[in-house]
């Protein structure tokens, strides 16, 4: 017994350590959680929409897009204007807009932020939508074409590359701050120049990765001796002496350490400060106090959890551990969602997002191998298009009802947009369609062959197999294609790495796909189908419609150029089919609406949780008053 | 006085496998590497939506050596090895895994430190819940084979064995957490999100468990010395617990090695149903996302923790029984 006691000894010591080790966290005001945790919290390089929500909280644009108003709003700017060429715009910052640490936001934080936005060294994913800048794609082309050559360079030793890349950031920051339209006027007011006029500029500028960064912070500079002076008008110190950037010797980039992003260390302007972050766990906001609405915000501190499994996600909310839950993706969401219709519950909510699904034709003339592509023909692709029933879709296969899509820009979602009409569903078309290209059921056996004689080629569906909702779409789609069409359809579910590889190479005939609008303007869809986009998988390529994207481009009456818009859209829906549009997608929230307000519901689905209000009515026991 | 030239075998055989082990451990990164280069994708792509312009992600990609496979693996072996650390190439801490691919904000070192604690806790307590279970139920089975009991124990690690994890750890938690609130959903943090995860990940490992011990007191009990110690009259509590379950435990004992391997390392059902922020989880994640820091830093503190624990188990076996000879 004695040479076990170690053993048995164990099991007590453990569970001393856990304890001791892993406190739980406290209750926050508000909690919500999302199924993986923050990637970045660099707000230059996020791109993803839960990293978008917490960084709207400690960080502030600008503007802001209000959804209830569908309007944009003074953020960090209280003011702003147009030039009548509309190629400058003005804007005026708060005086009373302060970094966490006290310090005051200037234009400098702006123009700085954007330079790092607008760097490739930062590597930031959203940084082409901002290249509409004046000399902002020429600065950026000439820093990659500086860091081509630094790498194709020979040199005598480290010290010598070190000095020589070091002068090629100088250069490079020199040329920005003389070539891109990013002008400090002095430290209230900022003027950004475009290359032409672009309406959806505010919405760009609201847009999480617009937001400043606090340079000391993001650098890592020694603390200053005037917490209270901008960090402009301080002597910049040497790389040496700044902890989380160095210019790295062997490729000459600008190399940057994320531990600035850390609880402690992070200094933001928005709402909210970071208390905590557990890795895959929690992370934890509180309201700053230096903000310059601090009165406004409603819940003192937010909890963001990250729980994989969807099904442990709807536990943990119909235990109370969670007041916000999105993405909801139980296959009983369903039935969740019929028990509301039916009165018994009230906390599951449907909400639409900015973003379609749609299946995607190959429009390339061959297949990999050379094999031919009958998809090429867009009177194909507008018979398979013709004989999609979307109605039987949402309402028997995702059984979410959601608003079925003809054109790929989600109806009503953009002011002043007048979607146009697609395709709706009408074999018969579809079949005469079908003809005219030369296909027709020659023999009688009920599939289609060309001239010679040869069967219409066995298509296969490529679908994501990370959730079923593709797999059943595929398969519904298989059903109406073969009976109606005369075709044979194969499927064929990949993992999303595997999808989006054969997506890039064009090994395909028909895959699904979904497209997340970025900005309120309707190119934000319509710029998938311009020859040789980087998202254009389809390969699709029509000059008249690229044409047409160009010339709405340069016009300036914004009403006339959504129309023009318009008029592409319905091209391309009526006769070029790259894609045939299935359904709005939507995501489903769960949250009590008597307990919580302040959610919206807007399809862009931006949430600002400064307005987030939990009406406890002292049910929790919430602390007086 | 009885001393071989070599040392004490036991001693001899520590040495012999820590000696193998960086050996062990280059050949493991290097497959490791290699199976997760040839995953298709890049890591810094997100699965979904937007894909940016070709200049962004050649950026991407040569920030983290991502174009040149070959100088990826170098300078990472320089950095996982401490060769950096001791020529003064690197700046971060002595074994440096790098940045995850996948959790920028977040070093691969500081997700195993914040991590792998939390899955070892875990695995460690289903593995002594297991033990306590598993020996009482094979015990109280093998005293009266054949009655009830012994049935009744007899269907549970069946069921234990058969149902996975995905569904016990439901039930427990739509049982215990939502309809009955004794329990957290989910989560990590003190002594009550640690109780469910740890039942449902020691059903099975219980389950078999019991077999093994009620296998070897059926036939310890029948042995000559156990009928010996009856004969001399001793009570029969200490018949059972000191002269039966000492032999038949030598079968559980070898079992425990790899059990508890498995138990911290396949703890990746559990976890995500629990929502338990432990390392199994990126065995899958790190693997879809391409992370190859993540994959390579997760798989050698695995190894690692492998090779020892084996190692344990031997210095174990030898110190219960040490007719049994090691190699």
């Amino acid at each position: 017994m004695i040479r076990q006691l170690p053993l048995i000894l164990l099991l007590p010591a453990l569970l001393v350590l856990v304890v001791w080790f892993d406190e739980p966290a406290p209750r926050s005001d508000f909690t919500w959680s999302s199924s993986s945790d923050v990637f970045t919290l660099d707000p230059q390089r996020m791109s993803y929409l839960t990293d978008m929500r917490v960084g709207s909280a400690l960080y502030e644009g600008l503007v802001r897009f209000d959804p209830e108003q569908g309007l944009f709003v003074p953020g960090a700017a209280t003011s702003w204007e147009r030039s009548a060429d509309g190629r400058s715009w003005t804007f005026h910052l708060r005086p009373d807009a302060r970094w966490s640490d006290g310090s005051p936001v200037t234009a400098w934080d702006f123009a700085w932020s954007w330079m790092r936005l607008l760097t490739p060294d930062t590597a930031a994913s959203y940084s082409s939508l901002f290249f509409p800048i004046r000399g902002a794609r020429e600065c950026w082309k000439h820093r990659n074409e500086q860091l081509k050559a630094f790498s194709e360079r020979d040199f005598l030793d480290d010290r010598e590359r070190i000095v020589a890349a070091r002068r090629l950031w100088d250069d490079h920051e020199d040329r920005f701050s003389r070539e891109v339209g990013i002008e400090v006027v002095d430290e209230s007011t900022l003027v950004v120049h475009l290359e032409q006029p672009l309406p959806w500029l505010l919405d760009l500028l609201a847009f999480t990765p617009a937001s400043p960064v606090y340079r000391p912070s993001v650098e890592g500079w020694p603390t200053a001796d005037d917490p209270d002076q901008p960090w402009h008008r301080r002597d910049i110190p040497e790389w040496d002496d700044r902890a989380f950037v160095k210019i790295d010797p062997a490729s000459g980039r600008l190399f940057q350490d994320h531990r600035w992003a850390r609880p402690g260390r992070l200094v933001g302007n928005g709402p909210y400060l970071l208390d905590s972050w557990r890795y895959k766990r929690d992370l934890r906001l509180v309201a700053s106090p230096t903000w310059h609405d601090a009165d406004g915000v409603a819940c003192e501190t937010i909890t963001k959890r990250t729980i994989e499994d969807p099904n442990t996600a709807v536990l943990a909310f119909e235990s109370g551990a969670l007041d916000w839950l999105n993405g909801v993706n139980v296959d009983y969401r369903v039935d969740m969602i019929e028990q509301q219709d039916l009165g018994h519950r009230n906390d599951i909510h449907v909400v639409p997002a900015f973003a379609t699904d749609f299946f995607s034709f190959n429009c390339r003339p061959t297949l990999p191998g050379g094999r031919l592509n009958p998809f090429a023909d867009p009177a194909v692709r507008r018979a398979f298009a013709l004989t999609v029933d979307r109605d039987s879709i949402v309402e028997h296969v995702t059984r979410l009802n959601e608003p079925i899509a003809t054109t790929l820009v989600p109806p009503g979602s953009i002011p002043g947009y007048e979607s146009p009409r697609g395709l709706d569903r009408d074999p018969d078309r579809a079949r005469s369609e079908l003809a005219a290209a030369g296909w027709i059921d020659r023999d009688g056996d009920g599939l289609v062959e060309s001239e010679d004689g040869s069967l219409f080629p066995i298509t296969t569906l490529l679908y994501t197999t990370n959730t079923p909702r593709f797999k059943r779409m595929a398969i519904a789609l298989r059903e109406q294609w073969e009976t109606e069409l005369g075709v044979r359809i194969e499927l064929v579910g990949k993992g999303s790495k595997f999808y989006r590889n054969d997506l890039r190479e064009g090994d395909f005939m028909i895959a699904r796909g979904t497209w997340y609008g970025d900005y309120g303007d309707p190119t934000t869809f319509l710029d998938l189908c311009r020859t040789g986009d980087g998202n254009n998988s389809r390969g699709f390529t029509d000059p008249m419609i690229d044409a047409a994207l160009d010339e709405a481009s340069t016009e300036s009456d914004p009403s006339r150029r959504l129309k023009m818009l318009a008029d592409v859209e319905r091209r391309l829906f009526t006769e070029s089919l790259p894609m045939v549009p299935i359904c709005q997608v939507v995501d489903v929230h769960m949250f009590d609406p008597d307990r919580i307000s302040g959610l919206s519901s807007h399809p862009r689905q931006i949430h600002q949780f400064w307005k987030v209000a939990v009406d406890d009515g002292g049910a929790r026991g919430a602390a007086a008053p | 006085m009885r001393r071989t030239t070599g040392g004490h075998p036991l001693l001899r055989l520590i040495g012999w496998r820590l000696v193998q082990l960086p050996f062990i451990l280059v050949i493991i990164y290097t497959l490791t590497f290699m199976l997760a280069w040839l995953i298709p994708g890049n890591p810094l792509e997100q699965p979904e939506g937007r894909r940016p312009p070709d200049e962004i992600v050649q950026a991407m990609e040569a920030r983290y050596d991502f174009d040149d496979p070959m100088t990826f693996y170098f300078e990472y072996l320089g950095g996982i090895t401490g060769v950096d650390w001791i020529t003064g190439a690197g700046s971060g801490p002595v074994i440096d895994f790098g940045p995850s691919l996948r959790h920028e904000n977040w070093t691969v070192n500081e997700i195993l430190v914040s991590q792998l604690p939390v899955s070892i806790v875990l695995g460690l307590s289903a593995i002594m819940l297991a033990c306590v279970i598993g020996i009482l139920a094979g015990v109280m089975g093998s005293l009266r084979p054949g009655s009830w009991v012994d049935l009744v124990t007899l269907l549970i690690a069946l069921i234990g064995i058969s149902l996975p994890a995905f569904v016990t750890g439901t039930v427990l938690l739509v049982v215990f957490a939502v309809s009955l609130g004794i329990a957290p959903v989910g989560g990590w943090g003190g002594f009550s999100h640690i109780v469910l995860p740890a039942i449902a990940l020691s059903l099975p490992f219980a389950a078999y468990i019991a077999r093994l011990v009620r296998t070897g007191m059926l036939e310890e009990l029948r042995s000559d010395h156990v009928r010996t110690a009856r004969a001399k009259g001793m009570p029969e509590r200490v018949v059972i617990y000191k002269h039966a379950l000492k032999n038949a435990f030598l079968p559980v004992l070898s079992y425990l090695g790899p059990a508890t391997a498995a138990a911290m390392t396949g703890s990746f059902v559990v976890e995500k149903v629990f929502a338990v922020p432990g390392i199994g989880t990126h065995f899958v994640d790190a693997v879809l996302g391409k992370d190859i820091t993540l994959i390579t830093g997760v798989v050698l503190v695995y190894s690692t923790l492998l090779v020892l624990l084996n190692l344990l188990v031997d210095v174990l076996y030898h110190w219960a029984d040490p007719r049994i000879r090691i190699a």
